[in-house]
């Protein structure tokens, strides 16, 4: 009769998979995960305590470090929460431009996303490099609009920082053109690969009614079949005016997850067309000229939320009548997501652990704030 | 689970209204009636309701309201009121705005039962809430420090945690 | 995954009670639809291996093409930096900057704290400079200091500045093994405008017009050097010496037309003006600048030739039928009178010069070679153009400029001399001003608005110019 003994080993700090510095405390029987248990904290710098001394608009450039791959999803939902409290209206063109932002965001995130897990399976480097070349170029774009990569800091309340460059559109729309090719190499390259349906059908899978327990949100939730997106739930800016497709999984493993990201792009590059067919008739200006940049919004909360690339992104803020928030939390989609990962790996094997966390999504800099 | 098929949220002229109708025939118990003369700052027009009886409410509201996502919970130190404030926060599955669920405690108290037994989307939130605030969820099985290491002294978003000076690397405040 | 790991895989440590959650099973989804992805199988075994080959092997083929066309897919896009670079956009933000006028020198920056009170790190620390004399604050900086390496590079401060003092540049070459180099000092993040102009050039065209004027306003509020970037200094003592050199050449020559003035040797007198426009242009001057400049200086030549003849000058000047209707310009336009006629009493006094009446003449008539006084030409004097605060500085350096003259005239006895044409207003010593009656130092406070300075200067001007006429006569 042989007899196995439990083995505890750490994955992380400092670990190429792990996004980060993030540590997974697992408990190995052999190869089968018996137990993990997340560790959090190595990047925590109390970025909620930080906004509380800082004014509301000196905030805008700390979001970009939340979710540094998404600066500009933070952006947004800051500055909607942001106007939430303080009643500060958006023209009609500022909202276009916001849009047409946070969803080249998605698609750079989601190009970035899948790149990075099939990275995790051990296909290294070259799925990655076809991944985010065409994200250089949309990193381009955020470059010539706000003059920086990722820490773009774009949004002011009440709008943007400034008018898209007369240069914009053309590249934007010689973008579009290269986006469906660029989609449909990504998915012959991976969709159907062996190894890659190998590695991911069927592991980490997250049934819908546990997930929705668990609170995720994001492809995640979706890949576990419900068709929850923010933009269609509870349409904020002006996403109630576009035709889209919200695309879910049916078994809810890393597979879905994929294939849901790969979909999303297609979603996201939909609405950037209609967003270029519209923005011309757009009226107003790219900022509201009465909105004062240094607010002082009378006492009070405002929740607002966004369906940022990798779920919910929401941001809670109390007002003490002051220039600075009374309160300021962020509810971060990567750390949330990180809820059910114990459970969705427990059975897998070790290395199966990393593929999972790939497929969530995580961002240190958000999950530890 | 007992609900047929949940009502639509955003039908609804507004949750929070029927939230409070519903607890005041259901659970009476539960509800919180503040004074009409609180300050501004901690004054709401969520529902608040006694810590004890949060369980039942947020049962309460999954089973038969359909608010089955909780998105949020965010803790709020308002130390010159003595009390902190938890504020939970449930979205439909369905689609519709939020459904707000206020608890406050005492500063010297704050004693809160764990969700963790009805929702498990409450682990890394209340774990959070501990760790940067203090507030005790009983019944949790993990409620560890999240962010701080674990012999951290101290809750360091309370709002009179020493903004300066660390005591760590012997420049204590 | 067979039925059985899926349930183990679902044992949770700590059984909720409750694990489903009642879930909607259609959401409501308007303008489009859920779509469920589909779960595709290759269709043989290896396929799709060879599918995914195909797609590398592809982008091998084609990476021997240099790709310039972003709708393209495929291809070598690669840039050979640091030999080649790709152009910046203009919004490019890296480090802050500090601008300084290529012309004067003088710094934009007039510690307003703007900047240093919205940095989200508080990175930016500066002192405002003082007057040496008086201790009051002035509007300049004497020191500024950016910590470069805890800068965000959000863009805050060039954005709030009112100013357009602070910019963003465009340098991103910043790794250094010096750590301490990274906390940088005023001198070294002062750069001229044009070099900002240089990377980025809308945005300065769209900053340009407010920026000036309002560097106009703080220039005269700046004694002596202050506010003048240090490495301008040398360069403009140099440009100073070269000019008053030119001026002492120049001079006897036009003191020899005016009657009782010591002649001395004589030079051309288009001689000078070409060398004033030369040691202008050495600079890397702004036009705008450079014009403003121009002009202040003819202004005050023109007032200082006023001085000996405009008792009638003056009063036809001010009974020029449109009398200025707001108060302010009244009250300049009469303090423009008094003084001339102080001047001209003065001038009449010492040597009983014959004045002249002269019908008026506009301004853009004046002829240098008319009176051999006003040795700079003067093409650029249209008054229609000049802006309000330059018009306005023109007055005050005019009226300086006559008072001088006045104690000149008085003390010597004799036609005025072209003692100081080029000095700046700020450096006229008001000690030396006992003879001028008109309470000139209150003229700048004074909440004179443009149309009234600019008025003023312009009967400055024409009266300066028939005493001109009648002294030539």
């Amino acid at each position: 009769m042989i007899t196995t003994d439990e083995l505890q080993i750490n994955i992380g700090p400092q670990h190429p998979s792990t996004h980060g510095v993030f540590r997974m405390l697992i408990t190995v029987d052999g190869e089968t995960v018996v137990n993990l248990e997340p560790v959090f904290g190595y990047l925590h710098r109390n970025h909620e305590q930080l906004a509380e001394v800082n004014t509301y608009l000196q905030n805008m450039p700390y979001t970009d470090r939340l979710d540094y791959f998404n600066s500009m999803a933070n952006n947004h939902a800051y500055a909607l929460a942001v106007e939430k409290l303080a009643g500060i209206e958006v023209p009609e063109r500022a909202e276009y431009i916001r849009v047409l932002m946070v969803e080249l965001t998605r698609i750079l995130n989601h190009a970035g996303a899948v790149g990075f897990m099939i990275n995790d399976m051990g296909a290294w480097q070259t799925p990655l490099a076809f991944g985010i070349r065409e994200r250089e170029k949309i990193l381009d774009l955020f470059e010539l609009v706000s003059g920086a990569r990722m820490m773009c800091n774009y949004f002011r309340f009440g709008g943007v920082v400034r008018d898209l460059p007369d240069d914009f559109i053309p590249r934007l729309k010689k973008l579009m053109v290269a986006m469906p090719a660029y989609i449909d190499e990504l998915e012959r390259l991976l969709r159907e690969n062996e190894i890659l349906l190998a590695r991911s059908e069927g592991i980490g899978i997250l049934p819908r009614e546990v997930a929705v327990s668990y609170g995720v949100t994001g492809p995640v939730l979706r890949g576990s079949g419900i068709a929850y997106d923010i933009r269609k739930a509870e349409p904020y800016s002006i996403y109630d005016r576009f035709d889209f497709d919200v695309p879910v999984g049916s078994v809810g493993d890393v597979y879905d997850r994929f294939l849901v990201r790969i979909e999303e792009m297609r979603q996201s590059r939909r609405i950037l067309e209609q967003i270029i067919e519209q923005l011309p008739d757009a009226s107003g200006g790219h900022i509201n000229p009465k909105a004062r940049q240094n607010v002082r919004p009378p006492v009070g909360d405002a929740y607002a939320r966004i369906e940022s690339p990798k779920g919910e992104l929401g941001f809670y803020l109390v007002s003490d009548g002051s220039t600075k928030p009374y309160r300021y939390k962020v509810r971060a989609p990567s750390f949330i997501n990180l809820t059910p990962l114990g459970d969705m790996c427990r059975g897998y094997k070790v290395a199966d652990i990393v593929v999972i966390l790939g497929s969530i999504d995580i961002v240190m800099g958000e999950v530890d704030r | 689970m007992a609900s047929t098929s949940p009502p639509l949220p955003n039908a609804r002229p507004s949750p929070r209204d029927l939230l409070r109708e519903q607890l005041a025939t259901v659970l009476p118990h539960a509800l919180v009636t503040l004074p009409d003369d609180l300050p501004d700052l901690i004054r709401t027009a969520d529902v608040v309701v006694h810590a004890d009886a949060l369980p039942e409410v947020v049962q309460f509201v999954i089973d038969h309201l359909g608010y089955g996502l909780l998105s949020d919970l965010a803790a709020v130190d308002y130390v010159e009121h003595g009390l902190f404030e938890l504020v939970y926060r449930f979205y439909s599955i369905g689609g519709g705005g939020d459904l707000v669920i206020k608890v406050r405690v005492p500063r010297d108290q704050p004693d809160v039962p764990s969700l963790m037994a009805i929702l498990p989307a409450a682990m890394l939130h209340e774990r959070e809430a501990y760790d940067l605030f203090g507030i005790r969820f009983i019944g949790h099985p993990n409620l560890r420090r999240i962010y701080m290491w674990d012999e951290f002294e101290g809750f360091p978003m309370r709002k009179d945690f020493p903004k300066q000076g660390d005591n760590y690397i012997g420049e204590g405040a | 995954m067979s039925n059985d790991t899926l349930t183990h895989s679902l044992t949770f440590t700590e059984a909720p009670a409750a694990l489903t959650v009642v879930v909607d099973p259609t959401p409501q989804i308007a303008r489009g639809s859920a779509v469920v992805v589909e779960r595709r199988r290759p269709k043989a075994a290896g396929w799709s291996l060879l599918q995914g080959l195909g797609v590398v092997v592809d982008h091998w083929r084609k990476s021997f093409r240099k790709l310039d066309d972003t709708t393209q897919i495929a291809g070598t896009f690669t840039t050979e930096y640091p030999e080649e670079r790709l152009p910046l956009p203009e919004a490019y933000r890296n480090m802050p900057i500090l601008l300084f006028d290529d012309a004067t020198g003088h710094e934009l920056c007039t510690s307003c704290f703007q900047c240093q009170r919205i940095c989200p790190p508080q990175v930016i620390h500066m002192t405002q400079a003082k007057d040496p004399d008086t201790g009051k604050p002035v509007p300049a900086v004497s020191e500024f200091i950016i910590e470069y390496d805890a800068c965000m590079s959000c863009g805050f401060c060039a954005e709030v500045c009112p100013f357009d003092a602070i910019k963003m540049d465009h340098n991103f070459e910043l790794s250094t093994a010096d750590h301490s180099s990274l906390t940088v000092h005023k001198t070294d993040l002062l750069r001229p405008i044009s070099y900002y102009q240089s990377i980025a050039p809308t945005f300065w065209a769209e900053a340009e017009a407010s920026a000036y004027k309002k560097l106009e306003t703080n220039k005269k509020r700046r004694p002596a050097t202050i506010g003048i970037a240090p490495q301008m200094l040398a360069q403009l003592k140099a440009a100073h010496e070269l000019r008053d050199d030119q001026q002492e050449a120049t001079m006897p020559t036009t003191a020899v037309a005016s009657a009782p003035a010591p002649a001395t040797s004589s030079a051309a007198p288009p001689a000078r003006s070409a060398a004033l426009a030369a040691s202008a242009s050495d600079l890397p001057t702004d036009k705008a600048a450079r014009l403003a400049a121009i002009r202040a200086r003819n202004e005050a030549k023109a007032a200082v030739q006023a001085a000996p003849a405009t008792a009638s000058a003056a009063p036809a000047a001010s009974d020029g039928g449109d009398l200025p209707t707001d108060k302010a310009a009244r009250l300049a336009a009469i303090r423009a009178r008094n003084e001339a006629k102080k001047a001209a009493e003065q001038a009449a006094a010492a040597e009983a010069a014959p004045t002249l009446a002269t019908p008026d003449m506009p301004p853009t008539d004046v002829q240098p070679a008319a009176s051999e006084q006003a040795a700079p030409p003067a093409p650029t004097v249209p008054d229609a153009s000049l802006d309000e605060k330059a018009a306005r500085l023109a007055a005050i350096r005019a009226r300086n400029e006559a008072k001088k003259a006045d104690e000149q005239t008085a003390a010597a006895g004799a036609a005025p001399t072209l003692a100081t044409p080029d000095v700046p207003p700020t450096d006229v010593p008001p000690a030396t001003s006992e003879q001028a009656a008109p309470p000139a130092p209150a003229v700048p406070d004074a909440p004179l608005d443009e149309k009234a300075a600019r008025l003023a200067a312009i009967r400055a001007r024409n009266a300066a110019k028939k005493a001109a006429q009648a002294e030539g006569e």
